[in-house]
């Protein structure tokens, strides 16, 4: 087994759920089913084609920057401006970086690497013109997806490590249920078929493990102690 | 078939102005590196785009996104046969009906000048010479007396794409084997610095108001603000030659793209800003694997310093940036050009080949078909 580690990052990604049509969301973090798209079209599939195989990869995400909730407001428009189409709303997460980890047979997740350094399509955050910033693979390394999203050092900016003022930093993790009956909150986010006249999906469970601990090289000294004063420590 | 990706990379000055804003007015901006950062959608850019290319683009290479191809077939139908004109309309729906579109006609009572024209359901995204053969295909059928063919029709709308679909794409709901797939991506544009919103207080005076009315006959703000900002597009050269299928054409539109990508800016609030520039700098890169977006280069937001305007800054950072990404990962460009005309720009020079615009314009058309045909 390997994994295959990604850095999405980049001024804008969406992550949709469910929603479709004029009001267009976006979760908090990557979706499976985005990331697995993400994959698919580097390898050059058509929507049309099967994924069962890229369904079966375990997948994690750690959120290294949260970022920001931004509302897009968009009207279309014919050329001649004489049709209108509904006004739309789409959301985006702006200034967040997020690092996603696949995990599945060595050759596979090497095939995907290859791939994402070399893709057939034009890779996307979510949403078709949520350009990644700079590169994305982190490469692949031979342990298990827990491990990779524990190991694999803090990747938010500097300005954002600065903002923060502890010393250690808590990155929350989503990951697949990785044994049956593990706690989590069931979501509908395993893409069955991308086509659009058959996009389909099913459930899988997301666990919350303990975040991941970092510690943040511009984290202060808490002076203030608030416990202190009430005789703790 | 190797991959190959052009990517357009541009630092373009916008004056005050407000070129594409939100439903309150605002213009509109994104978070990045934790500052405020302007922003104009790629929706609006490609929009100006697709208008920049009916500029100098036959009409016969485009596409136009409307309800109402019903009365483009019908116009082509009375220009091939005039004898048919009565029935125009009638050929016109059955042939867009026959391709699996809804047709909403008007009632037949309403024959006023002003009745409804037939609509499609949606906006559909055709190229012109596709409603010319529909035309064709409705008379033919016509004129043997026969059914239309369905599956003539589909095949139509699949073929001869314009070059506006075959970069921007079409996505038709319910009748997914005429999709269409996008073969550029446009990434939204943000300054590559910080930026508040300013508001313009303005009074306006009514002119026959007289001198016992004093006051102004309204007031109101504009939102503006004004800023540096790095564009960039790619363009995925082995699907635009699948969308197309012919070499040539594919040269043709990705020129096109760059060409309009560089000279064509939004029209929010144009009148009254005036604020249509052209890019201080533009670098196109040709590569062989990943296409490479660098703006992270923007990350930390650019500020003057040292006497060294922002702009100036900008364009340092890009080619620091960017030969850094190169070192680091491998893969560097096969071909880069760079029109860098002002000496604020001169530090993108380094990153390849220095030539006019024009002169960009001419390599492209030059260099591109070997890299369509894969070599």
């Amino acid at each position: 087994m390997a994994v295959l580690k990604l850095r999405l990052a980049g001024p804008l990604q969406a992550w949709g759920g469910s929603s479709r049509f004029v009001n267009r969301h976006t979760r908090e973090e990557p979706t499976k089913s985005g990331v697995l798209g993400l994959l698919a079209a580097a390898q050059g599939r058509r929507r049309s084609e099967p994924v069962e195989d890229l369904v079966g990869l375990k997948f994690g995400v750690r959120v290294d920057q949260p970022g920001r909730l931004l509302r897009d407001f968009q009207v279309a428009r014919s050329l001649d401006g004489r049709e209108s189409m509904p006004l739309s709303y789409r959301y985006y997460l702006s200034d967040a970086v997020f690092l996603a980890v696949v995990e599945g047979p060595d050759a596979v997740i090497e095939g995907l690497n290859d791939s994402v350094l070399d893709p057939v399509y034009p890779l996307y955050l979510g949403r078709r013109s949520c350009v990644p910033a700079g590169r994305i693979s982190l490469g692949v390394e031979g342990v298990s997806l827990d491990t990779a999203l524990r190991m694999e050092p803090w990747q938010a900016a500097v300005w954002h490590q600065k903002k923060q003022a502890a010393r250690t930093v808590s990155l929350e993790i989503f990951r697949d249920a990785l044994e049956p009956g593990e706690a989590g909150e069931t979501v509908r986010d395993v893409p069955l078929d991308f086509s659009p006249e058959n996009r389909s999906y099913t459930w899988r469970t997301v666990v919350r493990p303990k975040p991941h601990e970092v510690p943040n090289p511009f984290g202060k000294e808490q002076s203030h102690d608030p416990m202190a004063e009430l005789g703790g420590s | 078939m190797k991959n190959f990706y052009l990517d357009v990379h541009a630092l373009h000055t916008v004056p005050p102005s407000n070129v594409n804003r939100d439903d309150t007015g605002s213009p509109k901006t994104a978070m990045y590196g934790g500052v405020r950062r302007a922003r104009v959608s790629s929706q609006a850019w490609k929009r100006a785009i697709r208008k920049d290319f009916s500029d100098y683009l036959d009409s016969s290479r485009l596409g136009t996104r409307t309800k109402r191809l019903v009365d483009m077939v019908a116009k082509h139908i009375q220009e091939i046969s005039p004898e048919l004109s009565d029935r125009a309309a009638e050929l016109a729906i059955a042939a867009v009906q026959a391709g699996g579109f809804k047709v909403e006609v008007p009632k037949a009572k309403d024959e006023t000048a002003t009745a409804k024209p037939a609509r499609t359901e949606y906006l559909l995204f055709v190229s012109n010479i596709q409603a010319r053969r529909l035309a064709e295909v409705a008379l033919e059928a016509e004129k043997n007396g026969a059914d239309l063919d369905k599956k003539l029709v589909k095949a139509v709308l699949q073929s001869d794409q314009s070059v506006d679909v075959s970069l921007f794409g079409r996505m038709i709901a319910n009748s997914t084997d005429l999709n269409v797939d996008a073969s550029v991506q446009v990434a939204h544009a943000i300054s590559v610095h910080a930026v508040e919103s300013e508001f313009d207080y303005f009074t306006a005076v009514d002119d026959e108001s007289g001198d016992g009315e004093p006051g102004a006959g309204m007031i109101g703000t504009v939102e503006f603000n004004s800023s540096t900002l790095y564009r960039y597009a790619t363009l995925n050269l082995g699907g635009l030659l699948k969308n197309l299928g012919d070499p040539g054409a594919t040269v043709e539109a990705a020129v096109s793209f760059v060409r309009s990508f560089v000279e064509s800016m939004p029209t929010g609030k144009q009148n009254t800003f005036a604020n249509k520039t052209l890019p201080d700098g533009v670098v196109v890169t040709l590569r062989e694997r990943m296409p490479v977006n660098l703006v992270g280069a923007f990350e930390e937001a650019v500020t003057a310093e040292d006497g060294k305007g922002r702009l100036r800054v900008a364009a340092e950072r890009l080619a620091r940036y960017s030969a850094e990404l190169d070192a680091g990962f491998g893969g560097a460009a096969t071909t880069t050009f760079v029109v860098a005309p002002t000496s604020a720009v001169e530090a993108l020079s380094q990153l390849g080949r220095g030539v006019s615009f024009p002169d960009l314009i001419e390599a492209l058309e030059s260099e591109l078909p070997a890299y369509v045909r894969g070599e």
